[in-house]
């Protein structure tokens, strides 16, 4: 039932459904560069669509969508998502929809995390596609659902039977990487670590997207995840001391970083002690997890200790471990454009334009149940939780799609 | 140049100053355990060690290590001996008496529509400056408290941090440049030499130059060298000099005396976004990079960056016969006029994560050449125009206030357009000084410079040649002292793995 229509050469147009558009938000990063353009392999790139509808869920304080339609006399608001994504009519009226669910304002649920509404927006535009008979490739940012695992699962399942292609994710896994350097294709890797920042149910997610973008091209693919534990406070520091995660992989990540919070006050760039780690980060958290094929990952938050997302792994046959920084060029006074939305807003455009996913959705399937797991495992007392609707299987795409030009 | 009796005057103090070495290692300093070579013995030599100072962030990567190809590397390194020129009870520091060098004062060497080059102009030296006074030691200066006995609050940023580290590693402060070199002894005492020379009370000249004494600094360690019959590698960050005749005199001494002399910025080193470099031997058109700063020494470190890119191009280099630095409205004029491409400036744009304007108040992305608000961003544009013997040119443009970064974009005959930002990671880390000590203890382990000196001797010669334009007027300058010839290594050599 997938289209698209570009084969006829015209622009498609484009839909999008947010939560809301504020400053620094990612539904302002994500509609802007579709309709302000972006740098892009060395010019000033726009691309080559139309976003024409727009479905914005919460406009309260420091909205910018009056901004944006003054700006841009194309782009239309409608107050529902059915007559967004129908442009006011009764059919599905565009090529692609841009959907963003982080940000706003949802409750949370009794493990905390926020009700974000991937699955509403989701539900709402896959009526429009069964009423209209026809389906078209959706970006879907960052999670599938955030909260829930039958949703997330629902997504996916929906996207495959009635065929139209779904690709999100985080942009960890598409932005620069410093090394500028591709996990090897069918290496045999034991163990993967990511050092990251943030909170949990929020920038967890980008961290196991970080780590699962490059393990999944392991020997053999990917086979899923049968546990995991969680590790917050002093079950983190005395494993730590334990040695339940590699700390060469701790090492080699953290020398990747360009971000480490001295330990001390009169040194700008020094490696850290674990006793200095620990007066450095407060509140510290780690996913463990064993995939089916024996691969176990790490993936550290470290607020106080770093600011960007570093990887490494043991890979087979190499002295080092292999690692690299995903690097966020950050507008927290570091940078005032959030570039790492370029190669996102990119691959979705590639998307549009020949009707394929860059890269499986499968991956963001597995890291959003990971996340959901991660939050269930520290509201169950960190215990450690066997995940057998994890057993997510596939193949990685076969080309990078990271950014590098 | 020193004249003998500036130098026998800090000869005289040094043997004063025999105390015992101080061997207290810390864990820091150690080499890596299964190290069977003795530990480099390395002197530092620099303007103030403050945090964040590039002394600071220079040296204490051979004190504490740094992040190097995904592991935490302590060099095999042994800092033996520090000198802090802003510590010397001074007149304005003793090696501020630099600012009296005939050469400072003398006509420009370069030269504009007429009149002939006047050569080096560093022959003739004001009678040295006074012997350092040596009835004060620092640490007896009075109203001078030890880092020690600094409570963490009131570290900022322009407390010393020399002292505190000198107890930490147990290295020997010293109070003047042959000493440090002969750590407290006779003889030359150490394997290598790191120089870092920076904005401090130094004075400027009438073109608006801080009149830096890496010249100074080098020429007392030569004079050692040369009393012991040998140099050892030598490391001068960024320019080389101020002056290009003092500059061209460094470099021809240390070939002479056959000692590696590396120098230059992090920028040419530091990692690339993306990670590419001129493809070597290409064909190059034109460039143009793009950054903020002015006269304020990162116009050095942006030439520099420019300038590892394009030395790469068909023939190698072949030096620079013109430059002319433009500002105001005469920039935007030029590139009216095509004297630099839009299309090029667009470009290296493009490659921006911090452009000003419009993006600070929403977060907009913005063609800052096609919508043409470039002009009202930048109210004071600088354009560092550079045209090579061999018919290259090359722009840097100075646009503060409309981005926040360094990008180059190069038109490459067959290959279209390649461009880069150099990634400068944030403070405090500022990683890019790791990239450079990557390169330094490279030099100092191998005895070979991986990058030519020429590169910073014609860089440091532009730099000047710009600023002189911008003295006279703006005038076009030609500039056939700048015909610095070499050739690169064919692979890059900046941070990649």
């Amino acid at each position: 039932m997938a289209q698209n229509k570009t084969a006829s050469g015209m622009r498609p147009k484009l839909a999008a459904v947010v939560t809301s558009i504020r400053l620094y938000s990612h539904p302002q990063h994500i509609v802007d560069r579709f309709l302000d353009g972006y740098g892009w392999n060395g010019t000033f790139h726009h691309p080559k669509m139309d976003l024409v509808g727009l479905y914005v869920d919460q406009r309260d304080e420091g909205d910018l969508t009056q901004e944006l339609i003054d700006r841009h006399p194309g782009l239309k608001v409608y107050p529902s998502i059915a007559e967004a994504v129908t442009l006011g009519t009764s059919k599905l009226a565009v090529d692609g929809v841009v959907v963003v669910g982080e940000h706003g304002r949802y409750p949370l649920t009794a493990t905390g995390q926020a009700m974000q509404p991937h699955f509403r927006f989701f539900e709402s535009i896959v009526d429009v596609f069964r009423s209209s008979n026809r389906s078209v490739p959706y970006f879907n940012d960052k999670q599938l659902s955030s909260w829930s695992w039958s949703q997330s699962k629902q997504m996916f399942d929906t996207s495959r039977q009635m065929g139209f292609p779904l690709q999100g994710g985080s942009s960890l896994a598409v932005t620069w990487r410093i090394p500028s350097v591709e996990f090897p294709a069918g290496a045999t890797v034991k163990e993967a670590l990511c050092v990251g920042y943030g909170g949990v149910d929020s920038y967890d997610f980008h961290a196991l997207e970080t780590i699962q973008c490059m393990v999944e091209r392991r020997k053999g693919g990917e086979t899923g995840v049968e546990w995991l534990q969680a590790y917050q406070g002093e079950s983190f520091w005395k494993a730590y001391e334990q040695g339940v995660w590699p700390h060469s992989l701790v090492k080699a990540a953290l020398s990747r970083s360009s971000t480490l919070m001295p330990a001390s006050q009169i040194f700008t760039d020094v490696y850290p002690s674990v006793k200095q780690m620990r007066e450095l980060v407060p509140d510290p958290t780690a996913y463990r997890y064993q995939h089916r094929d024996g691969l176990r990952c790490t993936m550290l938050l470290m607020n106080g200790l770093v600011r960007d997302f570093t990887f490494a792994a043991d890979i087979e046959g190499q002295s080092q471990p292999f690692s690299t920084q995903m690097y966020l060029p950050m507008p927290d006074g570091r940078t005032t454009l959030a570039s790492f939305f370029s190669p996102l807003v990119h691959n979705a455009e590639l998307m549009f334009l020949t009707g394929k996913a860059q890269y499986p959705i499968a991956r963001t399937l597995l890291t959003s149940g990971l996340v959901i797991a991660g939050v269930d495992s520290i509201f169950q007392g960190l215990r450690r939780l066997e995940t057998p609707q994890l057993a997510v299987t596939y193949q990685p795409s076969p080309e990078s799609t990271f950014w590098r030009s | 140049m020193l004249t003998r009796r500036r130098f026998l005057g800090y000869s005289a103090l040094s043997s004063a100053l025999l105390v015992s070495r101080p061997l207290l290692r810390s864990g820091f300093a150690q080499p890596p355990t299964g190290a069977t070579a003795a530990p480099l013995r390395l002197a530092i030599i620099g303007s103030v060690y403050h945090l964040e100072s590039d002394l600071q962030s220079i040296a204490d990567r051979f004190l504490v290590g740094y992040p190097f190809e995904g592991n935490w590397h302590k060099p095999n390194v042994q800092v033996v001996s520090v000198y802090v020129d802003s510590l010397v009870p001074k007149f304005g520091g003793p090696l501020a008496w630099g600012w009296r060098r005939e050469a400072v004062r003398a006509a420009p060497h370069t030269q504009g529509k007429s009149g002939a080059h006047p050569g080096s102009s560093t022959q003739e030296l004001e009678p040295g400056p006074p012997n350092p006074p040596v009835a004060h030691s620092v640490r007896q200066r009075p109203g001078a408290r030890g880092l020690g006995e600094e409570s963490p609050e009131n570290i900022g940023p322009t407390t010393d941090l020399s002292r505190a580290r000198s107890q930490e590693f147990g290295f020997r402060l010293c109070r003047n440049i042959p000493e440090a070199l002969r750590a407290g002894g006779e003889r030359l005492a150490v394997d290598a030499v790191i120089t870092v020379a920076e904005q401090g009370d130094y004075p400027a000249n009438d073109r608006g130059q801080t009149l830096l004494p890496c010249y100074d600094f080098f020429q007392q360690c030569v004079q050692v060298f040369q009393e012991e019959g040998r140099g050892v590698p030598y490391f001068n960050h960024k320019q080389l000099s101020f002056s290009f005749p003092e500059a061209k005199q460094m470099v021809e001494t240390a070939e002479r005396l056959r000692f590696p002399l590396l120098a230059g910025s992090s920028y040419p080193v530091t990692w690339r976004l993306p990670d590419v470099d001129i493809p070597f031997g290409a064909q190059v058109e034109e460039a143009v990079m793009v950054g903020l700063g002015a006269f304020d020494g990162r116009d050095f470190d942006a030439l520099e960056a420019m300038q590892c890119m394009l030395e790469r191009r068909k023939g190698g280099e072949t030096g620079v016969k013109a430059v002319q630095l433009l500002e105001g409205d005469d920039v935007w004029q030029a590139g009216r006029e095509g004297r630099y491409s839009r299309e090029l400036l667009s470009s290296a744009l493009s490659r921006s994560d911090t452009p000003l304007g419009l993006t600070l108040l929403d977060g907009r992305n913005q063609d800052l050449v096609g919508s043409g608000v470039l002009p009202q961003l930048v109210k004071n544009p600088a354009a560092y125009c550079i045209e090579y013997a061999d018919g290259t040119h090359a722009t840097l443009l100075i646009l503060n206030g409309a981005i926040m970064d360094f990008n180059i974009s190069a038109r490459v005959a067959g290959k279209g357009m390649v461009s880069t930002q150099f990634f400068l990671p944030p403070t405090p880390n500022l990683t890019n000084t790791a990239c450079l000590a990557a390169k330094i203890e490279q030099t100092f382990t191998t005895g070979k410079t991986p990058y030519p000196v020429e590169r910073t001797l014609l860089t440091s010669g532009m730099l000047e040649a710009c600023l002189d334009s911008r003295h006279r007027l703006n005038q076009r300058l030609e500039t056939p002292h700048l015909a610095v010839k070499y050739q690169p290594p064919s692979e890059s050599q900046y941070a990649r793995t």
